[in-house]
């Protein structure tokens, strides 16, 4: 593919061209159908990207804290596990290794007959089972130290989002609940249009792009006024229809996905009402806030949801 | 002290959870050698830089402090450290009933060898621009290099996956007229 574009499109998903440029670029994709499959195709991998889970255990996340906390060490934490240096040592732990490998290959033999009937497998200390974590309830908070420490800790505590999760898959992995399970994204109970839903992430997907391109303007730049205008633009298209869209999800009892439009509506609303050249504590002020309520990766986990959802 | 704690507490609670998880895309696995080392990098951040850096500055230094750990790990061959992880893998509790657990795990083995395939930079560079939503410039604070750089490090990233994805689809659908 020889198309002088295709660079452009990979900063285009990242919200990293100019107005000008993201205008020319977008104009081009409508005529080059390669462009837009490559376009499809950095989104798709993006996806797979982040859909990775890590295995961290909320007692880990706990423990760590707890040994940072407890003060200056002379030694790393790792290097206890690690240090030991001898070959004595070393062939001892081959041994353990060797033992835990045997007893874990006769466990698993023997479960694997039993399993069928065993609807859950819980072995993890954690109270409650992951699948119903719930945001401002994360587990590893329980245990730590100064769980009342952290009150903002989670913007999502002041969040609409708390409401029962009728769409489970969409939330944004927030630190603590990486583990938590995700269940299957199955068809929700209250049916919304594929139009709708269509059309939901569409426009999760140019908020999100709106949202960072906002981030990259500078403001100390000579095109800074240009750019601006045209994020004011697209943000007054985007209030109407996040409007409309925000009235067929509460109509649909989707509480997940209208409470994300509320979020979104009062800083598409101030985008949109921005002067042809703001002050800076003012555009700093829009940023903050939606980095602070985690608008940018809310969307994208849920029109990558809805996306998901509708194939 | 007491507020300088709950500062960091709340930067442990946000950060930890991603930077094990850029830890463990980086090596390519090896979760508990990357919660080692997260750990670690928290470790330093209190112990040393912490109070002196601006809070927001903070992530941008864990990030770079990490990122420098898991290179010196490349550098070592150290098979019992897999060795030991396997086991700890094998042993990890589950909650999650054994098909979501084995549909989770391939989607990571998958997400994890795709990414073994690139060069050490890009693959940084991707992780931090996909996973943890950097800009190119704080991409390029935490790395080191030029926004320029950046945003050819991610190019080529990507452009290279896809290659390499379309290959392999190219692959089965041969193999499926095959059968």
């Amino acid at each position: 593919m020889n198309c002088s574009f295709t660079e452009k499109i990979s900063s285009l998903i990242d919200g990293e061209l100019s107005a000008t440029q993201a205008r020319e670029v977008e104009r081009h994709l409508l005529t080059c159908s390669d462009c837009e499959q490559l376009r499809a195709d950095f989104l798709n991998l993006r996806s797979q990207i982040t859909s990775f889970e890590t295995s961290l255990q909320p007692e880990v996340q706990n423990r760590a804290l707890k040994k940072i906390l407890a003060g200056p060490r002379r030694a790393p934490a790792r290097g206890l596990q690690w240090n030991f240096g001898t070959q004595a040592l070393g062939f001892a732990m081959l041994l353990i290794v060797a033992a835990i490998i045997g007893f874990v290959v006769y466990q698993k033999s023997n479960n694997q007959r039993g399993q069928k009937d065993v609807a859950v497998v819980v072995q993890t200390p954690s109270p409650v089972p992951a699948a119903t974590i719930e945001h401002g309830k994360q587990p590893n908070a329980k245990e730590s130290p100064e769980p009342q420490t952290s009150p903002n800790k989670n913007n999502e505590d002041k969040s609409p989002r708390q409401a029962p999760n009728k769409r489970p898959i969409v939330r944004e992995p927030k630190p603590g609940e990486q583990f938590a399970t995700i269940p299957e994204p199955t068809i929700p109970g209250p049916v919304r249009s594929a139009d709708a839903e269509t059309m939901t992430a569409m426009h999760f997907e140019t908020s999100e792009r709106l949202l960072l391109a906002f981030k990259n303007v500078r403001l100390d730049e000579p095109t800074a006024a240009e750019e601006v205008g045209y994020e004011r633009k697209r943000a007054k298209q985007l209030v109407y229809q996040n409007m409309l869209l925000k009235r067929e999800a509460d109509a649909a009892g989707d509480v997940q996905i209208s409470s994300l439009l509320e979020n979104l509506e009062p800083i598409l609303i101030d985008i949109a009402n921005l002067p042809d050249r703001p002050d800076e504590n003012t555009v700093r002020a829009i940023r903050e806030r939606v980095e602070r309520k985690n608008i940018v990766g809310l969307l994208r986990v849920n029109s990558m949801a809805l996306a998901r959802a509708l194939d | 002290m007491a507020s300088e704690d709950e500062e960091f507490t709340m930067l442990f609670q946000d950060f930890y959870p991603s930077l094990c998880r850029f830890l463990e895309c980086l090596l390519g696995g090896r979760a508990p050698l990357a919660q080692d080392l997260a750990q670690e990098s928290f470790l330093q951040l209190h112990r040393t830089a912490w109070g002196t850096l601006p809070v927001g500055e903070a992530r941008f230094w864990l990030y770079r402090v990490a990122r420098n750990m898991a290179i010196n790990e490349f550098r070592k061959s150290n098979t019992r450290y897999r060795l030991f992880d396997r086991v700890v893998e094998v042993m990890r509790p589950r909650a999650r009933n054994p098909e979501q657990e084995y549909e989770v795990q391939e989607r990571n083995a998958m997400v994890l060898e795709m990414l073994q395939t690139l060069p050490e930079d890009q693959r940084a560079a991707l992780l931090l621009r996909e996973q943890e939503q950097l800009s190119y410039r704080e991409i390029g604070q935490v790395l080191n290099i030029s926004e320029s750089k950046v945003k050819i490090d991610i190019f080529r990233a990507r452009a290279s996956l896809r290659e390499r994805l379309s290959k392999l689809s190219g692959i089965s659908r041969v193999a499926r007229i095959g059968n």
